[in-house]
């Protein structure tokens, strides 16, 4: 039933002008749900891998994890490496575009204006991405539903959009931006709480100088200053009592109000940004989440790693050139180690019900918009997930190499996992006609 | 002695009320007319209901009282009798002396208005940015910085592959352009310059908004494009992504403050499109889509406007004027809401705000100096110890120092200091309560640096030193946004927003025509008050009216250009604001005039009359007459009823005068083809009539009778002080009409007299030096 949401309020008899007040007060979490809460993240990383040092040489459950995937090792038992994942999406723009734009989506770019290295220049995807359609799905149904349903974070995106910087779409020519700012996104988790707070702790001061400047008045003044009193009191008794409905299960993380956005923090950034989804997961704000570092054809000079160079065009140069191949060898485990450190606080954190871990219930994928860099392969592109087993059915600890396997089927198989039956195909129904991968 | 004691008190509360029972004519009041104005002319609930007050003269009462009552035997008391009761309802309870004496009026603390509310921000938070006191000049377009690679020939051309572009030399063209409504097909926007398949355009400027509401940006572009309106980092509309060759349109929307001006950028690129266009358009509150009017851009680049947009319930009108005089719930919660907004603000962009960086060592001594400069900002004076404590412990108690700003942030707006400007004056008034009641008035704002500096200096108590500061005052465009306000309450515009006329009727004329006369009566009043004559008296009798060519069109005159220029009328058929076609289709119904309408406008604010409310309500419905009459001999019938005609007898003859104007304001000679007969009598007093044949003998009328001069004077000190003119004597009123008579009817120096004389309301001269920081 459509419950119109006015006549829902006057049923309880709030008039609408208290209503942007009202939502201000924080009701984060809704309802408690006994069921499993099945999470799906999604982390991307650009530029193309080093297949020599990311693939393991076996298949199956005995596997020795290669250089870059070294720092997945204390999940490997819980890790499923999938070799064989093909981008088979073609028309305009450029691989870079391509990858980044149809690594979610599966569906051609529309025809637009932004010029690529090559190809015909090309505009946003035609279709929504993955992410979005589980997103939607689940807030579709009230078990399901949270306060956002999906967030969006970034580390260190550039500011511009443009197919190389969104794989996230809420539909065709409907680019979700990523907040890269832990600030913006603390803001919009908890904001409101935050200013909540500040409100409660100036309260008493300001009663305190109405009482003084109400003494002096006239009777005729007073009892307008008597009854902006009265409101105050009012205030602050509902600020209370908002207090009291709302505990939160895990606690308001704290930033450094004066962390600065730039290159050089990129490290830190990227641990209060997984800090802040898994925190705002476990509150249960949202089911899905991305990841997203930097964009397609990203050029982040990593010193922390002693790299100098833009990551972009170490990725150009050929393999045998042993000064950049060890450069990008340490940069791919950099992203390893973050996504390891992902799988980490995922696991170190207990669900509210049960006696599991989150990790146990999210699936956690780590992804690429390139198999190659130097090649622009659209082939082959990286595939590690980790998690999930209670809730996915996906059978880890496994490395395996499927037959040249379009992306599609996998994003299909991500959406049937969530009970999503009803959705058939996705992306270029084409590439999906064998239904999704079965990966139990 | 305790008799005596109480006999002498008597006394004086007797004289105090003025009801001296020793009067002649108290007696016969209490016999013939306290039944039914009961006994000190408060009205009696089913007979007549209405108090006995008004501001006719002492000989016109006791006419009016010879010729009308009692009412049941009208006639009854003349001679003496009816002077003497006249004297003693006159002096009783009658008169406006006798009424102030009865119920003092006095000047009521007030809160911020919406609008003071929201100004008050603008300019707080305007104060800590860079040039945000600066002016968007006289020149208007926008700036355009045209770019493209350098132009091939065909063979180098031919030689391209389809990605990869050798070319490094970039061309650029700058200038300016009145309005961005391009529609380049397959050209370049600069022919054998610019590459006509690949260039970036970017149009720079500020945008100039007529009134405060929400507009709606519309951009259309088959190509890349992004706007950006008071934000330079973030944009309104990203369409920089285009997809395939149709125009695409984006909207957004923003709620801006009027009289302002707001930075606006617009980039634009082609690659390879078959075309390129772009449009930008706006909907105005009020107002229609429409490509952005050159008048409305500015090539100036503004800084950021804080714009507070949360939605207030709406101010308390029942006097006429919008003043803060009364708080719920709702308002509370709005400004509660709006302080959280700006504390978000400030946070957002504390560096720029306060010129710090995150790492900079003396950063919290920076905070801390910004707290307490935005409090006193926002209290309009020094801060006072107990202030300044609580601010330091503030930085003393929150975790950290960007926390402290915030909370002190909202402390403040929250604070009554901020929020009831008045409370100044229940302590010692001094120069900043001046600095405070200026700005208010004039600009409904705090005080700006300059103000600020000389009430520190003790420069704003003598009348010279305040005329001169309101003199300033009033050339900022935030004065124009106010008396901006003014017109829109004189006039009764809000009437105007809602109209609509029967298409059938006047094919032609439909919303952006009265969007149209909306702008076209605002150029008027621009023109007339920001001119150097200034003079009130043009408002009434100019003969000529604003026309673009959609509008010339309607009223029967020529104008080429879509631009609005001025146009002669004949005299006897366009008289200032009260033949202005706006104002007539207004006061009008959607296919016939009403002159009941435009009479009860005309008599109550522009010639200066009070009219009571109608004994009973009459509908005008046209079923109820006999077909074929006019709208004249209509109203005659329906107002023919004796106690209709004691106010129909003003109302008519002003709404008649104007039947020479139908629906929509047109000129026109016959009504149900019958000529229009616009001639009557209208009594401007007991005892004299004149005749009015049009528009123009009404303004002549009006521009010499103080009682127009009074209408036009108590309504804009309503507006610019938020208090009745009596709460600062008896005698305001009639001082300032005048003052205002004897500088040849300067509306400006009317303005900064209004706000002169409030301001130095009891300041003692010369004021005590106020208290050293």
């Amino acid at each position: 039933m459509n419950f119109p949401r006015r006549q829902f309020l006057r049923d309880l008899g709030l008039s609408a002008a208290t209503l942007p007040f009202l939502s201000g007060l924080p009701s984060l979490t809704g309802a408690p749900t006994p069921q499993r809460r099945q999470r799906l993240i999604i982390m991307f990383s650009p530029n193309g891998t080093l297949p020599q040092d990311f693939w393991p040489d076996q298949e199956g459950e005995n596997f020795e994890l290669k250089p870059i995937l070294k720092p997945l090792e204390p999940f490997k038992k819980r890790t499923l490496i999938l070799n064989g994942i093909y981008n088979r999406v073609r028309g305009d723009g450029d691989n870079h575009m391509r990858g980044m734009s149809c690594l979610l989506t599966g569906t051609e770019l529309l025809p637009g204006n932004i010029r690529g290295g090559g190809g015909n220049p090309a505009g946003w995807a035609g279709g929504i991405s993955i992410d979005q359609e589980i997103k939607n799905f689940l807030q579709s149904q009230p078990n399901t539903k949270t306060r956002f349903g999906s967030l969006e974070f970034g580390v260190a995106v550039p500011n511009r959009a443009d197919p190389w910087t969104r794989m996230s779409y809420a539909g065709a020519n409907q680019p979700v931006a990523p907040i890269d700012d832990p600030h913006q996104m603390l803001s919009k988790l908890y904001g409101r709480m935050k200013d909540k707070d500040s409100l409660v702790s100036i309260l008493d001061d300001v009663q305190a100088d109405l009482k003084r400047v109400t003494s002096k008045l006239s009777a005729r003044d007073k009892s307008l200053l008597d009854q902006h009193m009265a409101l105050v009191r009012d205030l602050e008794n509902d600020l209370k009592e908002a207090d009291k409905q709302s505990s939160l299960p895990h606690r308001i993380p704290d930033i450094d109000p004066s962390l600065e956005l730039v290159n050089d923090n990129t490290p830190e950034i990227s641990r209060i940004q997984i800090d802040l989804l898994v925190n705002a997961l476990a509150n249960d704000m949202a089911r899905v989440g991305t990841l997203q570092y930097m964009r397609s054809v990203g050029m982040a000079q990593m010193r922390w790693l002693g790299v100098e160079e833009g990551h972009h065009s170490l990725s150009h140069d050929p393999d045998t050139n042993q000064d950049s191949y060890a450069k990008l060898l340490k940069i791919n485990q950099w992203f390893a180690g973050e996504f390891a450190y992902l799988a980490k606080r995922l696991s170190e954190t207990p669900e509210l019900t049960g006696d599991d871990s989150m990790l146990d219930n999210t699936l956690i994928v780590w992804t690429n918009e390139l198999g190659k860099g130097n090649s622009h392969t659209l082939d082959n592109i990286p595939c590690v997930m980790i998690g999930g087993e209670k809730t996915f059915g996906y059978k880890m600890g496994r490395s395996i190499r499927l037959e040249q396997q379009p992306h599609n089927r996998l994003l299909l198989s991500y959406a049937q996992s969530f009970g999503h039956s009803g959705l058939k195909t996705f992306g270029e129904p084409t590439l999906c006609t064998e239904g999704p991968l079965i990966l139990t | 002695m305790p008799t005596r004691l109480l006999i002498a008190l008597f006394l004086t509360l007797a004289a105090a009320s003025g009801a001296d029972t020793s009067h002649p004519g108290s007696t016969i009041y209490k016999s013939q007319c306290a039944s039914c104005h009961g006994n000190l002319g408060e009205g009696v609930p089913g007979k007549f209901d209405e108090p006995l007050t008004g501001d006719r003269s002492l000989e016109a009462l006791t006419k009016k009282i010879e010729r009308t009552m009692p009412e049941e035997d009208p006639g009854s008391c003349v001679g003496e009798d009816a002077k003497q009761v006249a004297a003693y309802i006159y002096n009783a309870f009658y008169s406006p002396a006798a009424q102030a004496r009865l119920n003092p009026i006095t000047i009521d603390l007030t809160r911020l208005t919406i609008s003071q509310y929201r100004t008050s921000v603008a300019d707080l938070i305007g104060h800590f940015r860079n040039g945000s006191d600066k002016d968007w000049g006289k020149e208007r377009g926008l700036q355009f910085f045209y770019r493209s690679p350098e132009i091939l020939k065909p063979e180098e051309r031919a030689k391209l592959k389809s990605n990869a572009d050798p070319r490094k030399k970039t061309v650029k063209v700058d200038g300016r352009i009145d309005t961005l409504d391009l529609h380049l097909g397959p050209d370049s926007p600069v022919k054998d310059k610019l590459d006509p398949d690949e260039f970036e355009l970017r149009f720079e400027g500020s945008l100039i908004t007529p009134e405060t509401g929400t507009y709606e940006f519309i951009v259309r572009s088959e190509n890349g494009f992004r706007l950006s309106v008071n934000d330079r980092e973030k944009p309104l509309i990203d369409a920089w992504v285009s997809s395939g060759e149709t125009v695409r349109e984006e909207r957004a929307s923003l709620y801006l403050i009027g009289g302002r001006a707001y930075y606006l950028a617009i980039d634009h690129f082609k690659f390879r499109e078959k075309s390129a266009s772009l449009q930008l358009l706006w909907k105005p509150p009020h107002g229609v889509e429409e490509i952005i009017p050159k008048r409305h851009l500015s090539p100036e680049r503004m800084p950021k406007v804080m714009i507070v947009s949360t939605p207030f319930p709406a101010d308390d009108r029942s006097l006429g004027y919008e003043r803060g005089s009364s708080i719920s719930k709702e308002w509370d919660q709005a400004a509660t809401q709006a302080a959280i907004t700006v504390a978000e603000h400030v946070d957002a962009n504390l560096d720029e705000l306060t010129r710090t960086k995150p790492d900079a060592p003396d950063r919290p001594a920076k905070l801390q100096t910004f707290a307490e400069t935005f409090t006193e900002m926002a209290f309009r004076r020094p801060l006072d110890d107990a202030q300044k404590q609580f601010i330091a412990s503030q930085f003393k108690t929150a975790p950290n120092p960007e926390l402290a700003v915030k909370r002190v942030v909202l402390f403040t707006l929250k604070s009554p200091h901020f929020l009831y400007p008045g409370l100044l004056d229940s302590d010692k008034p001094d120069d900043y309560t001046v600095a405070s009641r200026l700005a208010l008035a004039l600009w409904d704002s705090i005080p700006d640096k300059r103000l600020l500096q000389a009430a520190r200096e003790n420069r704003l108590h003598e009348k010279a030193d305040v005329l001169r500061a309101a003199q300033r005052l009033v050339t900022d465009p935030r004065s124009r946004a106010k008396v901006d306000g003014f017109f829109h309450h004189w006039l009764e515009l809000d009437h105007a927003e809602d109209a609509s006329k029967d298409p059938k009727a006047f094919p032609g004329f439909d919303q952006s025509s009265l969007a149209d006369l909306r702008t076209s009566l605002r150029l008027f009043i621009e023109d007339t008050v920001w001119s150097e004559t200034s003079d009130y008296r043009q408002l009434l009798q100019a003969d000529y009216l604003y026309l673009n060519s959609r509008l010339a069109k309607i009223y029967g005159k020529d104008v080429q250009t879509p631009d609005f220029q001025r146009v002669a009328f004949d005299p006897k058929q366009r008289a200032g604001v009260v033949t202005h076609p706006y104002l007539l289709a207004s006061f009008a119904y959607t296919r016939t005039t009403s002159p009941i309408h435009r009479g009860v406008f005309l008599t109550r604010n522009i010639v200066g009359l009070s009219l009571k409310s109608p004994p009973m309500a009459v509908a005008f419905e046209e079923s109820h007459f006999k077909p074929g009459l006019t709208m004249r001999e209509k109203v005659t019938e329906l107002t023919r009823d004796g106690n209709c005609m004691s106010c129909h007898s003003l109302i008519n003859p002003l709404g008649f005068s104007l039947e020479n104007f139908d629906a929509i304001g047109r000129w026109r000679t016959k009504d149900q083809n019958k000529p229009v007969n616009a001639t009557s009598d209208f009594p401007i007093n007991e005892d004299k009539k004149i005749r009015l044949t049009g528009p123009r003998d009404i303004v002549n009328h009006v521009v010499q009778a103080p009682d127009g001069h009074r209408a036009f004077i108590r309504q804009l000190f309503h507006h610019t002080v938020k208090q009745p003119t009596a709460a600062y004597g008896q005698n305001t009123l009639n001082d300032l009409q005048k003052t205002f008579a004897q500088t040849e009817f300067h509306i400006q120096k009317l303005l900064t007299e209004i706000a002169t004389l409030t301001a130095l309301h009891q300041i003692p001269s010369p004021a005590k030096p106020s208290p050293k920081k």
